[in-house]
């Protein structure tokens, strides 16, 4: 039998010598044809064990695409070389050649990491997999306090590691691991246990912006979100502050754009409310900074975040949260 | 939680607001209110209550924000003087979980149906009315936000206890609704000693009151918030009761409100009191005395708020303040807040309370903090990821996001596994990006997306010696092997492990100390939610001389629905100049459309009708 690995490496050699489309016509049938190289290892496939069939049988489906592939490849090059004598061929080949793309989250994501560090801010990271104490603990969330509940954890081992929730997981390690002070900006991936469908997901992603120096207030965090809200959606974007809870900031602030689509009347994307709520913030929780080793009679400072798959999907058009992670997200080939 | 206008007014008799007004304003004092809408000619807003906010998951701490937000006056319910019986009511608590409990005997209970009025407020928050005894139990746990409960003595015997599951003694309870939960130890129980009769959040099936109930022992409790919360996680199990008790409610607003239920109960049913009052409070709530600098609220806030307004607003949320002290040049006083607010503990607490009364909307938007920068502390390995991307896609690749978690590990000794993963068929956090890409891949196939190249920067996980190990990790995938290797090589980056299409570098172990800063590139494309499978049509024009490719694309695209257009390509050009023939093959990929629509408006496009 033939070794997998062994047909697509000497079809590659192949290809590599041949000059013309007749010649790609022939390697196709004896690769793809109906007595082709390819359907014959699919008739022995009765002579490979049971256990191994189904794994075998993949095998066989991948290795037809990539020969199919290679095949598109080399002709689609031919007929780029052979055939545009009399024709412009720059202007062929700008058709045919191919632009890459970034996914959108990421474009937001650097969109706001632009925007901050322009105002002085580093981009910092953290663990996916966090202790329950970086994650909870050192945000003024104890074990057993209600504000668990707003979090369906995904643990790797009870009680003390999980999938982080939240990415302030990230600011208790900043707290703990810089003196102040300092500004920094961040994304991060975050997991809930949510079963996937078409509106919840596992894992999403939040972007978050701490600042920790001497003499930081209100005034500063309403001010700096604002820029940032008239940055990324437009001078005209309103926003309104109001008071909101959150464990590890006091007092909390929280955010909300008059919805875009509705202007205020109420619709389904704001749920009728008529405004859209844009993440949570606040000035960060003494206690908080305390558990840090900082003195907060000395350092103030401020913590905001903010969600970033639902606004990439309105931005987008984008109904099915799950196109956003392995799914029907694609990219349109280079435009004219 | 819902909240209805008309009812909302019996403790703000003088609330006049608009209902658009009431919304804004119950919002930006801390309580989001998704809507309003108006049913049985009732306004009922729809709250979302924070989560130390317990005494607002009912009317009379609500009321209590408004009163301070619209300087109104509140009004506490009358309630007449009830003349008890000698006999206690015979309750044993062998429980440390009961913070506090009050209860009473009646007898006699003329139960019947509810009045109209009852079924319609019942209703409107979506609770089933039962019976008038019941139906007031929850109409009083609406109004203040806590539980209570009533016992038919006929079914239970007289004597009622309160007790922990203690080595298991009992091993099942049946709910109201007829639901069987299994007991585990230390579950909070009320019992006759021989069966458990309820839970703390949910009444038992063998101890309900029917319209026939004439004798009842009727109780208010509130108990160690933790004990409520656990029995409610493990027996699964979540009430109107546990969402409340599970919260930091007061014990002593226990008096005026039980003492509004007897007097409903009295004046609706006859019943008789035929006990004294029970009353078990072993630790009576302790209030904090927060030192809080009056100057405090405008150091916060970063605005003036003027030193009156911050004292007045705490006073009249109830707090109780002493004379102000001067030392130097600073002040300060000592402020108790009242027992309904036990999630004020400092004085970061109290500034909140002034400056959401004050109004966030009286602090500017636009003095953003200075840009002057701090110390970079940016990692190296940040700045290699965002150069890795922009290589990437100026090499042609389209970056994806793919799943972590996967089905099937690539090395069972080091995999980590989640725990009580609700999408149980991916249990592992991947090993390999690869593993992820593959997905991916499949996917574009199964749309029809010919010759993907994609790529991923991502977490890839491991355990070794016990301990949680994740590095950075770039996947990438080319339709042909032989392209993919000549691309990476430009990247510079070692090493690089191929599997067919396939290839994986792991960013972490690259040499990060010659990583120099980064900027990366700011880019806006078009990314688009595929519904169908993209459909390819071809098509061949004649033509008498040679034409310019790049114009013919143009035209024929201009004649294209741009909402099912996603690329055009000429493939194929075939020219016998002597014969002044020139044959344009074109290949048109439709996405988001069906096969008949795309094949009519590829016909009409290339006018091949």
């Amino acid at each position: 039998m033939y070794q997998l690995n062994q047909i697509v490496s000497l079809l590659t050699d192949k290809l590599e010598k041949i000059e013309t489309i007749d010649q790609i016509e022939a390697i196709k049938v004896e690769y793809l044809g109906r007595k082709g190289i390819v359907n014959q290892l699919f008739s022995q496939i009765n002579q490979v064990p049971s256990e191994k069939r189904q794994q075998h049988g993949q095998q066989l489906n991948q290795l037809k695409i990539n020969i199919q592939n290679l095949i598109d490849l080399k002709s689609t090059t031919l007929k780029k070389s052979s055939k545009l004598t009399t024709t412009k061929k720059e202007s062929l080949t700008r058709s045919l050649n191919k632009i890459g793309h970034l996914h959108p989250i990421t474009q937001t994501e650097r969109h706001l990491n632009k925007i901050f560090r322009n105002l002085g801010f580093s981009t910092y990271h953290g663990p996916e997999i966090e202790t329950d104490e970086f994650c909870f603990q050192r945000l003024n969330v104890p074990q057993n306090h209600p504000a668990r509940d707003m979090q369906d954890s995904i643990y790797i081992q009870k009680p003390d590691y999980l999938l982080r929730t939240q990415t302030s997981s990230i600011e208790a390690r900043l707290l703990a691991n810089h003196k102040p002070p300092f500004k920094v900006a961040f994304p991060g991936s975050v997991y809930r246990n949510e079963k996937v469908n078409r509106s919840n997901h596992f894992i999403f992603h939040q972007y978050q912006a701490v600042v920790v120096d001497k003499n930081v207030t209100m005034k500063d965090l309403i001010g700096t979100m604002d820029l940032m809200f008239k940055q990324l959606y437009g001078q005209d974007v309103t926003i309104r502050y109001r008071c909101k809870y959150y464990p590890e900031v006091e007092p909390g602030v929280g955010p909300d754009m008059l919805c875009f689509q509705c202007q205020g009347k109420g619709c389904p994307l704001c749920k009728h409310a008529g405004w859209i709520e844009m993440g949570g913030s606040g000035m960060i929780h003494p206690l908080v900074l305390k558990m840090a080793g900082i003195d907060p009679k000395i350092w103030t400072g401020f913590a905001f975040g903010m969600g970033l798959d639902r606004l990439t999907m309105a931005q987008k058009n984008i109904k099915d949260i799950r196109t956003l992670l392995g799914g029907n997200l694609a990219y349109k080939p280079n435009q004219l | 939680m819902k909240i209805i206008y008309s009812h909302l007014k019996q403790f703000l008799p003088d609330l006049d607001i608009k209902s658009d007004k009431l919304r804004d304003d119950i919002t930006l004092i801390g309580h989001f209110t998704n809507f309003y809408e108006k049913i049985d000619n009732e306004i009922v807003f729809d709250l979302d209550i924070k989560v130390n906010r317990g005494d607002c998951l009912g009317y009379y701490g609500l009321a209590r924000d408004l009163a301070v937000f619209y300087n109104l006056k509140l009004n506490i319910p009358q309630i007449p003087t009830f003349e008890f019986a000698s006999d206690n009511p015979s309750i044993i608590i062998d429980s440390t979980d009961v913070l506090r409990i009050q209860a009473i005997k009646l007898t006699g209970v003329s139960n019947s149906t509810s009045p109209d009025w009852l079924t319609k407020f019942l209703n409107l928050h979506l609770i089933n009315p039962i019976n008038l005894v019941v139906d007031l139990t929850n109409y009083i746990m609406i109004l203040y936000g806590i539980p209570c409960h009533a016992f038919d003595t006929t079914k239970t015997g007289e004597s009622l206890v309160w007790e922990n599951n203690l080595h298991q003694k009992y091993s099942q309870f049946t709910t109201l609704d007829n639901t069987t939960l299994k007991l585990e130890p230390q579950n909070l129980l009320i019992t006759n000693s021989q069966n458990p009769l309820s839970l703390s959040f949910i009444g038992g099936k063998n101890s309900g009151i029917d319209i026939s109930t004439q004798n009842i022992i009727l109780e208010m409790a509130i108990y160690n918030r933790s004990r409520v919360r656990k029995d409610s996680k493990i027996l699964k199990t979540v009430t109107e009761a546990s969402i409340r008790l599970e919260k930091h409610l007061d014990p002593e607003t226990i008096p005026l409100a039980f003492s509004q239920l007897i007097h409903l109960i009295q004046k609706h049913t006859h019943a008789k009191i035929s006990s004294s009052l029970f009353d078990h409070y072993p630790h009576p709530v302790i209030l904090p005395n927060i030192e809080f600098d009056p100057k405090f609220p405008s150091t916060v806030s970063g605005i003036d708020i003027p030193i009156e307004f911050s004292t007045n607003c705490l006073t009249d949320l109830g707090c109780s303040l002493s004379p102000l002290v001067k030392e130097g040049t600073k002040e300060r006083l000592i402020v108790t807040p009242p027992s309904i607010r036990p999630d004020l503990t400092l004085s970061h607490d109290l500034v909140e309370e002034v400056v959401r009364f004050y109004g966030y909307h009286h602090i500017p938007t636009n003095q953003p903090l200075s840009s002057a920068p701090t110390p970079d502390i940016t990692p190296k390995i940040l700045h290699l990821v965002e150069m890795t991307k922009d290589k990437l896609v100026s090499l042609g690749y389209d970056e994806v996001l793919s799943w972590p978690l996967v089905s099937t590990p690539l090395d069972k000794k080091n995999v980590v596994s989640t725990q009580d993963n609700i999408n149980s068929s991916f249990p592992y956090l991947r090993q390999s990006i690869i593993q992820s890409l593959q997905s991916q891949v499949d996917q574009y196939q199964r749309l029809k997306l010919n010759h993907p190249q994609i790529f991923e920067v991502g977490k890839i996980f491991f355990q070794i010696d016990k301990k949680y190990i994740e590095k950075y990790a770039l996947g990438v995938y080319h339709y042909s092997e032989t392209q993919l290797k000549k691309d990476l090589e430009q990247l510079n980056l070692k090493p690089i492990t191929y599997d067919n299409n396939y290839a994986q570098i792991i960013l972490d172990n690259q040499d990060l100390n010659s990583v120099k800063s980064y900027i990366p590139q700011i880019s806006h494309n078009s990314a688009y939610e595929l519904t169908h499978q993209l459909i390819v049509l071809d098509a061949n024009q004649t033509f008498n001389s040679p034409q310019d490719p790049q114009k013919l694309l143009a035209s024929y695209q201009q004649k294209i629905n741009p909402d099912t257009f996603w690329s055009i390509e000429i493939i194929d050009i075939y020219s016998k100049p002597e014969k002044n023939i020139y044959r344009y093959t074109f290949r048109v990929t439709y996405f988001n459309t069906t096969d008949k629509i795309a094949k009519k408006t590829h016909l009409a496009a290339f006018n091949l009708n």
